[in-house]
């Protein structure tokens, strides 16, 4: 899914619309923007709910991935490169995410995992999903979800992560053993 | 490199559709069995609906990026301004620091001219500063009051 060259800005491959008079590649307008915005947002915020656990959290990073990807004037060749711009991005601000808030994601952890709550069995299973999930480590969900959802390739999964494209088959690998693990220790696994 | 097989794997593990070959081939290679293994639930994982979520409205995003650009561009340019007036605290801090160690000695004899005794003492010498030097004190007071007058007025 992911393309090899995500520099931005770059030009636009294709369309003389996209190039101002003067030869510079023209920054994205609204229109253009609320239409990747739409077509991009849904599966961006999906990802970032499920590596983060929390819908707030994942509001927050959608806004600052898309504040950045703005301000970097992303007239660049193709969708694919934008929305694996976008991806890499996110992921990065997540990753922050979790180290600034560390502490306070431990508390809230617990008190998920405390908390007694009567759901409806599709809200319950969906939680015991999500309990499951963030179980894992915040690189395991990254690396399970973009190459299960995504279908990103390895070397698009290393950009996104930070690692080399030769370990992420190891990491992926354990990251997969590890949900496993859970799904076995909870019966779900197949 | 990931396995070639194993997109087809996931999409075989996902729908649980699988073909004798493909089957032998998560026998013989644990990257794909282990794909395989986390594949459906993953796969139920990302179906869990999201829909009741509002995400936030484009165009609001698009309003908050372009006045979050506009502040940006505002620090940007007037970064100079900024270094500019740090260089003048550091100049006039650093103007008072050694003018008041060069002329400690007169200093501290001036102030104690302002005691009853020291006023005595004085009218008898008729010992003062020298002009240069209240010169020098009127030049960087003034400095002093217009980088501070700046400064109010620049954050009003």
């Amino acid at each position: 899914m992911f393309a090899a060259d995500l520099t931005l800005p770059a030009v636009y491959a294709k369309g003389d619309d996209s190039r101002s008079r003067t030869g510079s590649p023209k920054p994205m307008d609204e229109a253009r923007f609320e239409a990747f915005y739409r077509r991009t947002a849904g599966s961006l915020w999906s990802y970032l709910f499920r590596l983060t656990g929390n819908e707030a959290a994942a509001d927050d990073l959608l806004q600052k991935t898309f504040f950045r990807f703005l301000r970097a004037n992303p007239a660049v060749a193709s969708e694919e490169h934008l929305r694996s711009w976008i991806f890499r991005t996110a992921t990065n601000l997540a990753f922050d995410h979790f180290r600034e808030t560390k502490r306070e994601r431990i508390k809230l952890e617990e008190r998920v995992r405390d908390a007694v709550t009567v759901l409806e069995p599709r809200d319950a299973m969906r939680h015991d999903m999500m309990r499951t999930f963030a179980q894992l480590k915040p690189r395991e969900r990254a690396l399970l979800w973009l190459a299960h959802v995504e279908e990103a390739d390895h070397e698009d999964i290393g950009e996104a992560l930070g690692v080399k494209t030769g370990s992420v088959k190891v990491l992926l690998f354990r990251a997969r053993k590890r949900l496993g693990e859970l799904l076995t220790k909870k019966g779900l696994a197949p | 490199m990931k396995c070639a097989h194993e997109g087809n794997v996931l999409r075989a593990a996902a729908e649980d559709r699988w073909s004798e070959a493909l089957r032998g081939h998560v026998g013989e290679c644990a990257d794909c069995a282990a794909a395989a293994a986390a594949a459906p639930w993953m796969s139920s994982f990302a179906r869990m609906s999201d829909r009741e979520h509002r995400l936030p409205d484009p165009s609001i995003v698009w309003l908050k990026a372009q006045l979050m650009q506009g502040v940006a561009d505002v620090a940007r340019i007037s970064r100079p301004i900024t270094i500019a007036q740090l260089m003048a605290y550091f100049a006039v801090a650093a103007g008072w620091a050694a003018l008041l160690t060069w002329k400690w000695h007169a200093v501290q004899a001036w102030l104690h001219s302002f005691t009853p005794t020291g006023l005595v003492q004085n009218a008898a010498r008729s010992e003062s500063l020298s002009i240069s030097f209240l010169t020098i004190v009127f030049v960087l007071a003034s400095t002093t009051v217009m980088l501070a007058l700046h400064t109010i007025l620049a954050e009003e």
